[in-house]
């Protein structure tokens, strides 16, 4: 298996017009959505365990920053896209209370109804919605939102400007978008320890766990994929982000991009 | 690794397990629902951002959100103390008086923090109870019960020590020589001492006289 040197490093995130990556492969634009999709139906019901076994829980953390970055108070109307299996929308909720509201989107039903299931297990009703949506069409009027975030969404996305648009589009003046995503480790000797990590250990132990080790190769391979910290800020700013900034987490394993729409 | 979330996960794990274990703690939470209250301790580098719902969600304010932090336009109360004065807040009628003595700053709605100070003082656990969940009813009762024994027993143990002492501390300081009564006390042998060398001195001189007598008879 091929390993690409660095993360993305263009800002445009097809490749042609006809044809995108899907990890290390390069797949026809129209198919990759249902490849995603496969991909995360199959490991939707082993998805929070997997995270906090991959992640050592420290994904916990990151979501955790997230949300303390978001500046959400009681009140606000908070769009959590790709918000899977809703560790974002349980805090938010219960933060933004009854007045507020959390709309939990995912393109993907098996996501949405694990997700579903346990914030409802966890008796967080009321004020969250679920809405099955592609984040390059939000289906939302202009201006909707204070907040919108995406934990981990974004790499599986075909086209990321158009989602970027799309988020702007319906996010209010003054509100802030927040991506929390994998991106390029800061230090060699991490970035190889972590290459090594992901492509050795992380389909093992997804084939151990979720007995599905091609969906996690896939997951080390569209973290590859995904844009660096510079070039995700970059196509923030084109969509129309102002004052973008990005805070790396753990090395750089992961970061939070923040940009505002005034 | 963030550990400013790390340590808020902590606070608001301990706080909501807590609250979990005392009942009635749900009804004084739910006075506070939809609440905030923002704290800043001087010796840490973030505020902490307490929002209360069916449990407590703590957050931190961010260093980059400076420009954001919430003012009393989004977060109903708002204090600023140190460290020192932290424990204090456990007693709600003292706010006031820390207030007045400018140990604690606060901004916003008073109700706010005497009812988060006394949520936090009105814990009312039953370990006993909750041990037993664990072991048994009579392996938890047991295990208390000695631990009761244990802790009276030191107690008494203490108490009886303490007062032992006392006691032998106050009879010590009765019967002690005072350095005046020692003074009278060796003056008084030297005198006795000298009074029977004296007489022993005397007793020889006569002893020596009647001798003499008799040999002068004889």
């Amino acid at each position: 298996m091929s390993t690409p040197d660095t993360n993305d490093t263009s800002a445009s995130t097809q490749t042609s017009e006809s044809t995108t990556h899907f990890g290390f492969k390069q797949v026809d634009t129209s198919q990759k959505v249902n490849m995603v999709k496969d991909v995360f139906q199959s490991v939707a019901a082993k998805y929070d365990i997997m995270n906090d076994l991959m992640s050592f829980g420290v994904h916990r953390l990151w979501k955790r920053y997230t949300i303390d970055c978001s500046g959400v108070r009681a009140g606000h109307k908070v769009l959590d896209l790709a918000g899977g299996t809703g560790d974002l929308t349980a805090k938010f909720s219960r933060i933004v209370g009854e007045s507020g509201q959390v709309v939990l989107a995912d393109i993907n039903d098996a996501m949405l109804k694990v997700g579903r299931d346990k914030l409802r297990d966890k008796g967080i009703v009321g004020n969250v919605q679920y809405v099955q949506a592609n984040a390059e069409a939000l289906p939302f009027p202009d201006n909707s939102f204070d907040i919108i975030t995406i934990a981990f969404g974004l790499r599986n996305v075909t086209d990321k400007d158009k989602a970027l648009a799309s988020m702007y589009r319906v996010l209010k003046p003054a509100g802030r978008l927040l991506v929390l995503e994998f991106s390029k480790p800061t230090n060699d000797m991490l970035n190889k320890a972590y290459d090594m990590y992901s492509f050795h250990l992380l389909p093992k132990i997804g084939q151990l766990v979720a007995n599905d080790a091609d969906s996690y190769q896939y997951l080390a391979e569209s973290i590859r994929m995904h844009p660096e910290q510079e070039v995700l800020k970059t196509m923030m700013e084109t969509a129309g982000f102002e004052q973008t900034t990005y805070h790396n987490l753990t090395g750089g394993i992961v970061a939070l991009h923040r940009g505002f729409k005034f | 690794m963030p550990f400013a979330q790390l340590m808020t996960s902590g606070i608001e794990l301990a706080m909501n397990q807590l609250l979990k274990l005392d009942e009635d703690s749900q009804q004084r939470l739910k006075k506070l629902s939809g609440k905030s209250l923002q704290v800043t301790i001087k010796e840490l580098p973030w505020p902490l951002l307490f929002s209360f719902s069916e449990q407590i969600d703590v957050r931190a304010v961010m260093p980059s959100d400076k420009d954001l932090e919430p003012t009393t336009e989004t977060v109903d109360c708002l204090i600023e103390l140190n460290l020192e004065t932290l424990p204090k807040l456990r007693d709600s009628s003292q706010l006031t008086q820390l207030i007045q003595q400018k140990q604690l700053n606060l901004v916003g709605d008073i109700y706010v923090a005497q009812t988060f100070s006394a949520l936090l003082k009105d814990l009312d656990i039953d370990w006993e109870e909750q041990l037993s969940g664990y072991t048994g009813d009579v392996v938890a009762h047991q295990t208390f019960a000695s631990m009761r024994t244990l802790f009276d027993t030191a107690k008494t143990q203490i108490e009886q020590g303490a007062i032992e002492l006392g006691e032998r501390l106050t009879q010590s300081d009765s019967i002690a020589v005072k350095p005046s009564e020692m003074f009278e006390f060796s003056k008084n042998v030297s005198e006795l001492r000298s009074d029977t060398e004296r007489l022993s001195a005397r007793l020889a001189l006569l002893e020596q006289a009647k001798k003499a007598d008799t040999g002068l008879n004889n």
